[in-house]
């Protein structure tokens, strides 16, 4: 940013290294801090203002018909679809581990876009987005490795083995951990969103994500192989539709959670800005 | 049906931490909603 | 302006290498992270006796002979490419059956023979009911016939 005046030849001292520009009889630089952050406090405040407008009716809109979306999935895959030929009944299990699995991995996704808008673009609400998507990311991370587990025990015949699938998804859950840690210890400065040395720990960790689902491709591993490739299913249609019911309804659900968080944390900006404004005076 | 047990824990678990995760962010909304809501009220 | 674009240069040239030291650091991980041996690994690298390894493959079918004493079985196991004779003394799995997949745990005997401790089975990416249309379970074979 430029100053908004003019040098005048000949009419600064020598030894004068900044230019004087008289608004008022203020220098620019030696402006009242006020100014400042008036500008800040603006652009802080025009977008959530218009964020807010679209955020609260649309938290209600994904929240129940995700609901919903999830119990008619869920409830058809542990009534209405037949048993698999090899597993028998615990591939039901599939309805709610793959939507986990998809939200865990899509909720890095959703961190590293917004660190990259936040490092990038400056934008304050991409910082708050940041650290409201970091909770539900790492719960269904945990889901997906805690229904593995269960799922692998009558399958495979074993809770856990460290082959490359769940040992890249157990790394995307510590990442989620360590980034929740970063954000918490880094909440005072950030006017509710996360800090810089956050957002670019989120940048980093999305190595985490190709590697996650690349590893049955890559490595000999006990997780068999990609079933939903961009050539088709290897599910049948039969045993797939649940599936496709309870990945609509979770990813609905984990908006509707980072839109609830979001709001909370818009909203306790506002107090905190109060607060500091009265302690002012 | 043994394989009922692992099926059923599954969902379980998955229904008592979305559930917990749904309370909790709905609660956290509306407490400080509500809290930005009175300051506005006075001002 | 200027310093937003150069921002966004650098975040994404830094990730991009980033992410290709990772994936590049995946890649050469290839063996050292493989969680199994395959049975053509082990005849084109050899394995030393006695050396603890986790063998996978497919159990041939035809193979799987259970021992005199009701507790042993012997089975081969397949990748396709070589197969390799294993021995295993203990509970199996429900999945563990004829052309299926299989992950077991233990060191080559003196003759070349895998003798497990522990067995894992693995199952591939398909998913079907048990009465597709057209095709029948039989459920002491675990084999999928197309009927007449």
């Amino acid at each position: 940013m430029s100053p908004p005046c003019h040098k005048k030849a000949g009419s600064a001292a020598p030894t004068q290294r900044f230019p004087t520009c008289a608004i008022g009889k203020k220098p620019y630089w030696r402006s009242p801090p006020g100014a400042a952050t008036h500008a800040a406090l603006m652009h802080r405040f025009a977008n959530p203002a218009r964020f807010l407008k679209i955020a609260r009716p649309l938290t209600q809109w994904l929240f129940w018909p995700g609901l919903a979306l999830i119990l008619i999935g869920a409830g058809c895959g542990l009534l209405v679809t037949p048993a698999d030929y090899l597993q028998g009944q615990t591939v039901r299990i599939l309805y709610i581990h793959v939507p986990a699995a998809w939200l865990g991995m899509g909720g890095w996704t959703g961190i590293a876009l917004a660190a990259l808008v936040q490092l990038v673009w400056r934008h304050p609400l991409a910082a708050i987005a940041g650290r409201a998507i970091a909770a539900p990311g790492a719960l269904f991370t945990a889901i997906c490795l805690a229904t593995g587990s269960i799922w692998g025990r009558p399958t495979w015949g074993t809770w856990w083995e460290w082959d490359g699938r769940m040992t890249s998804m157990l790394v995307l859950l510590f990442l989620y951990l360590g980034y929740i840690a970063l954000a918490q210890a880094s909440a005072r400065d950030g006017q509710g969103g996360v800090s810089h040395v956050t957002a670019i720990f989120g940048l980093v960790g999305a190595v985490n994500i190709p590697i996650i689902n690349r590893s049955v491709v890559w490595w000999n591993s006990l997780h068999q192989g990609p079933s939903i490739t961009m050539r088709g299913s290897t599910i049948e249609t039969t045993l797939l539709w649940p599936l496709g019911l309870t990945l609509l309804g979770f990813s609905l659900w984990f908006g509707a959670i980072v839109l609830m968080r979001m709001r909370a944390i818009l909203a306790q900006n506002k107090v905190e800005a109060r607060m500091q404004r009265l302690a002012r005076g | 049906m043994n394989q009922w047990a692992f099926v059923i824990a599954a969902y379980a678990v998955t229904a008592g931490a979305t559930i917990v995760m749904s309370i909790m962010s709905w609660r956290a909304m509306g407490s400080a909603e509500r809290a930005a809501d009175r300051l506005s009220d006075r001002a | 302006m200027k310093a937003k674009h150069q921002r966004l240069v650098l975040a994404l040239v830094a990730l991009a290498s980033i992410i290709g030291a990772g994936l590049l650091a995946a890649s050469a991980l290839k063996d050292e992270a493989a969680y199994f041996y395959a049975p053509a690994d082990v005849k084109a690298k050899g394995v030393e006796p006695g050396r603890a390894i986790r063998l996978g493959g497919m159990v041939v079918k035809g193979s799987l002979k259970r021992a005199a004493d009701g507790v042993t079985i012997r089975f081969n196991v397949t990748d396709g490419k070589a197969r390799v004779p294993a021995t295993f003394s203990g509970i199996a799995p429900d999945l563990f059956k004829e052309g299926s997949g299989v992950v077991a745990e233990g060191a080559f005997d003196d003759k070349g023979t895998f003798v497990a401790t522990n067995l894992l089975a693995k199952h591939d990416e398909r998913y079907m009911p048990r009465e597709l249309e057209g095709m029948q379970y039989n459920e002491t074979t675990h084999e999928m016939k197309v009927t007449p």
